[in-house]
């Protein structure tokens, strides 16, 4: 099922009556989910993603716009009648039931022509949960379960009643970071495997880039960039975004455009055709930067983190509005001084972004 | 859009409409299912009121006023007089503030004793104490009874007050409250010199007082409500507290008639301060009272 | 904790509280059980100097004596009455005061109210409305001259006037009044306590049963009652202890009468004989009384605990 949005926005009323300011959680918000993908929604906590995804689940009401799936309206449909599964951050599962009765649960509750037979319900019940791979603990109370069997669970209760559209909230905040290697390869492959259109909000960025078919960078309520993955990371729209993606995180300096040269700290490191002159602010990949003896960017040497295939170069810099300077280059490389590391640049890993606003400038 | 499509709109549209009313509905029941209980729980209290100020003659009317006719206040003189309410007011007051106080120094001092000394048979004594809030008051009365004849307080607001001082139960509140406040503090305190006592009225009475508080509500609240005991052991005119004075203040002791709306002033006249207190003290006794709640 | 040579400092502050429990509390245990296993003790005839026999005499007279077993009956029936009406009545207020936004505050006030009230005081004032004025013993004609609000409500519905509390009134029309009066004090404690345990359940469990489309019916009766299920057990294990002390109600409504004119001391309950034995200088059966009291609370507290713990768990 393709969900749409449309100028979604969402105005909660102050928290404190006398300023009585208005909190905009989420901010005309238009985007088309398309049928059988798996969608992340991506940004800082208080972005707005969390609450974008309980106004897609009913539990929220929009205070303007409109919410589509496939070609219905449901914008004024509440939570019952939308058929979406939703898996909650803490899992919500009853802690007085077992793991059985928590998936047999929505079923238990189909009425009219919907309703299914007990054996059919237990079939499927037992299906859900072979898909998740939890059929031998059917009888456990969820108290006596792990965070990641729990979240199995939770994933299972959602599916069982074959929902138009799965929510995940946070799926994986909750578990230990081994767990979470494991249960986020699990969520794609139980996504591919059911081709439900899955949309799940994580404030994690590897996380989402991983697995999502198709990632939304929220910040303060407003969708900074939509795309998939790979497209969003090699060519960010702003500073926030190209800040907020990628593992180590991007080295920014302050620097100026001359005669269509990029200066940082004075020394023109990067051709950039077509860019007027003005100063800017340039972020620079870790794996933008090339080790080179004559290369114009000259840092100072902190230390070198051998990571097997690759190696991790830290070193400061004048310019850089980071502490550090931290770049990633192949293993074959050999530190040649001990006080300072030169490097020339990819240009496609450097951006150029408005002092100002942040925006990118591209060349 | 296609015709199927613009059918299925109009499904969607009946359905949201449907979840409309029935939430409407729903609130709707709600509302009236409270306000109904609401009525029933408010209907003494109104009664109360109007029949104080009714005359007798009005109040014995064959189908009663719902709002007097005539509104009179000679019933709460009356009642003022006749159950020498001064006298039961002064009374409770004096047994209250008394018991209050001393009550509050003694589980005070316990409740740290218990919170934050370590001594031998802590534990054991505690469960001791515990255990004996298990055990139904009456239990103790009879004994009690007995011995404040023993002591000769027959008829004196020491009986009143002393057998009652302590209480488990405050003691256990107060040790828990304390034990929140993190131990460091008080290691701190020591390794300043501050002795024990200056600590406890700095340090941990200002951060325990609305439990505190909660406490001192409950035991005024108590030796206001208090009938048995007052009854059994301090019954002459002069020494009743107020609920005891006020149960056979008003029937007539030939013929077994009861004025009625001076009984009814009287009553309001002794429930006042305890709305009072309450409208006051709300936050205090609600937390007092749920707290108690959880301790099962 | 902290340093073990000031132990006696431990001791000087415990000392109040300790020798007022040794006498007020410790004691009583102690010599209520030996009054209660001397026969036919009394503290005159202890100072006379005469020497009681030893047993369980005591016991077994309360447990023939007509008197105690109408107390006992008078008590378990307003227990079983009162209990899970109180109950009932109050989980669905709270239930239906969770449900509600406007107003909630200030309703959550209205019904707590009772609780801050003088339960004598405010037994009077029931008392008043369900009393008849103007009523000659054993003339029923003379019932259509009530001044008793309860009864021209109910004259609204077609009910004929009942005598509820005056003389010549029927014992089942006491006990209505009795569980009306009762229930009406036992609310605002429950309620209190229990939209305390309900506003404690994670909104989470009601987001998810949303989602996926649970009735009403069975929101209540599969996530909120098993949720609340310690709260609620509480609730009945205090009432049923509240229960079997009931005494101050009756005093409210019949005086220290314990039943309508002319029929003194048949709403009497187990308290009540408690403290008549005393009364009448008959410490030996008191004692045994209480003892008994004790015991049916405990027995009735362990199957509650016993019951709540196997029906409760998770």
């Amino acid at each position: 099922m393709k969900v749409e949005l449309r100028n979604l926005t969402k105005i909660f009323p102050s928290r404190n009556k006398k300023s009585g300011e208005e909190v905009i959680a989420v901010n005309d918000f238009t985007f088309t989910i398309p049928d059988g993908k798996l969608i992340g929604l991506l940004g800082p906590s208080g972005c707005g993603k969390s609450t974008t995804l309980y106004m897609i689940s009913g539990l929220q009401k929009p205070t303007s716009g409109q919410i589509f799936f496939g070609e219905d309206d449901v914008t004024e449909l509440s939570a019952e009648n939308r058929g979406i599964g939703l898996v909650f951050q803490n899992y919500a599962l009853y802690p007085h039931m077992t793991v059985k009765q928590n998936i047999l649960f929505p079923l238990q509750n189909l009425k009219g022509a919907d309703k299914l037979p007990k054996a059919e319900m237990l079939q499927r019940a037992y299906e859900a949960a072979k898909l998740v791979q939890i059929d031998e603990l059917m009888d456990r109370k969820p108290g006596e379960l792990s965070g990641g069997q729990q979240q199995r669970v939770a994933i299972a209760r959602a599916l069982v009643k074959m929902p138009k559209v799965l929510l995940l909230d946070e799926p994986l905040s909750n578990l230990d970071a081994r767990l979470r290697l494991q249960t986020r390869e699990e969520i794609r492959r139980i996504q591919k495997e059911t081709g439900i259109t899955t949309i799940f909000v994580t404030h994690d960025q590897e996380e989402a880039m991983s697995i999502s078919d198709m990632i939304v960078v929220m910040k303060l309520g407003v969708v900074q960039q939509t795309g998939r993955p790979q497209e969003v990371y090699d060519d960010p729209t702003n500073l926030f975004v190209a800040k907020f993606l990628g593992t180590p995180p991007i080295n920014v300096f302050a620097g100026e455009v001359k005669s269509e040269k990029l200066y940082i700290g004075g020394v023109a490191v990067l051709d950039v055709p077509g860019v007027e002159d003005r100063e800017v602010t340039v972020g620079i990949r870790p794996e933008g930067f090339v080790p080179d003896a004559n290369g114009p960017l000259v840092c100072k040497l902190n230390s070198v983190e051998v990571m097997g295939r690759d190696v991790s170069v830290v070193s400061t810099h004048a310019s850089s509005l980071n502490p550090i300077v931290r770049s990633i280059v192949n293993s074959d490389y050999r530190i040649s001084s001990e006080e300072t590391v030169r490097y020339s640049l990819k240009s496609h890993k450097v951006f150029l972004f408005d002092r100002r606003d942040e925006t990118r400038i591209r060349f | 859009m296609t015709e199927h499509v613009s059918m299925q709109e109009k499904n969607l549209q009946q359905v949201s409409a449907h979840q409309r009313i029935v939430k409407v509905a729903v609130q709707v029941l709600l509302y009236a299912f409270l306000f109904l209980m609401a009525l029933t729980v408010l209907f003494p209290f109104y009664w109360m009121l109007i029949s104080s100020v009714k005359t007798l003659a009005e109040y014995q009317l064959q189908i009663p006023t719902f709002f007097p006719r005539k509104i009179v206040f000679f019933n709460y003189v009356e009642a003022f007089q006749t159950a020498n309410l001064g006298r039961l007011f002064l009374n409770t007051l004096y047994v209250g503030v008394v018991s209050t106080l001393l009550s509050l120094v003694i589980t005070v001092l316990s409740a740290f004793a218990f919170a934050r000394l370590e001594f031998k048979g802590k534990n054991a004594l505690f469960a001791a104490l515990l255990a004996t809030m298990m055990i139904p008051g009456e239990l103790f009365t009879i004994t009690n009874y007995i011995t404040v004849d023993t002591f000769g307080w027959m008829e004196t607001f020491t009986a009143l007050i002393v057998p009652f001082l302590v209480s488990v139960f405050y003691i256990y509140l107060l040790r828990q409250n304390f034990m929140q406040i993190p131990n460091e503090l008080y290691l701190a305190a020591k390794v300043d010199g501050t002795s024990d006592l200056k600590y406890l009225w700095k340090v941990m009475i200002p951060l325990a007082l609305p439990t505190l508080i909660s406490i001192t509500i409950l035991k005024m609240m108590g030796a206001w409500n208090s009938y048995i005991w007052p009854r059994l052991v301090a019954n002459k005119p002069e020494m009743r507290l107020i609920t005891n004075g006020l149960r056979n203040a008003f029937t007539d002791a030939n013929t077994q008639q009861t004025n009625i709306p001076v009984q009814m002033a009287a009553v309001a006249i002794v429930s006042f301060p305890l709305f009072l207190v309450f409208i006051f003290l709300r936050k205090y006794i609600m937390k007092g009272v749920s707290r108690s709640g959880i301790k099962g | 904790m902290v340093e073990s040579k000031h132990k006696w400092k431990a001791w000087l502050y415990l000392s109040p509280a300790i020798v007022l429990l040794l006498i007020f509390t410790v004691w009583p245990i102690i010599n209520t059980i030996r009054m209660s296993l001397l026969v036919d003790y009394s503290t005159i005839k202890e100072t006379g100097g005469y020497a009681f026999d030893f047993g369980i005499k005591n016991f077994v007279r309360v447990l023939n004596y007509p008197k105690f077993l109408n107390c006992l009956k008078n008590t378990l029936l307003l227990c079983v009455l009162t209990v899970p009406l109180s109950t009932i009545l109050a989980l669905l207020i709270a239930v239906c005061l969770n449900a509600i936004k406007p107003l909630q505050r200030f309703l959550q006030t209205v019904f707590f109210l009772p609780y801050v009230t003088n339960s004598i005081a405010i037994g009077m004032v029931f008392s008043a409305m369900f009393n008849i004025i103007g009523n000659n013993i054993g003339s029923s004609t003379q019932l259509i001259t009530t001044a008793g609000i309860i009864n021209n409500i109910i004259g609204v519905f077609g009910v004929d006037p009942i005598n509820w509390i005056n003389a010549g009134s029927s014992y089942w029309a006491n006990i209505t009044v009795l569980v009306v009066y009762i229930v009406w004090d036992a609310l605002p404690f429950k309620i209190l306590v229990l939209l305390g345990g309900l506003q404690s359940i994670n909104r989470q469990y009601y987001d998810a049963a949303k989602v996926d489309s649970t009735p009403r019916s069975r929101v209540f009766t599969k996530i909120t009652v098993p949720l609340l299920s310690p709260m609620i057990a509480y609730v009945v294990i205090t009432a049923f202890i509240g229960g079997f002390k009931e005494y101050s109600s009756i005093v409210g409504i019949f005086g220290d009468g314990m039943g309508p004119a002319g029929d003194k001391g048949r709403l009497n309950t187990m308290v009540g004989f408690i403290y008549d034995s005393l009364a009448a200088s008959q410490e030996g059966l008191a004692s045994a009384a209480a003892l008994i009291l004790f015991a049916i609370i405990f027995v009735v507290t362990m199957i509650n605990l016993y019951v709540s713990k196997k029906k409760t768990h998770y």
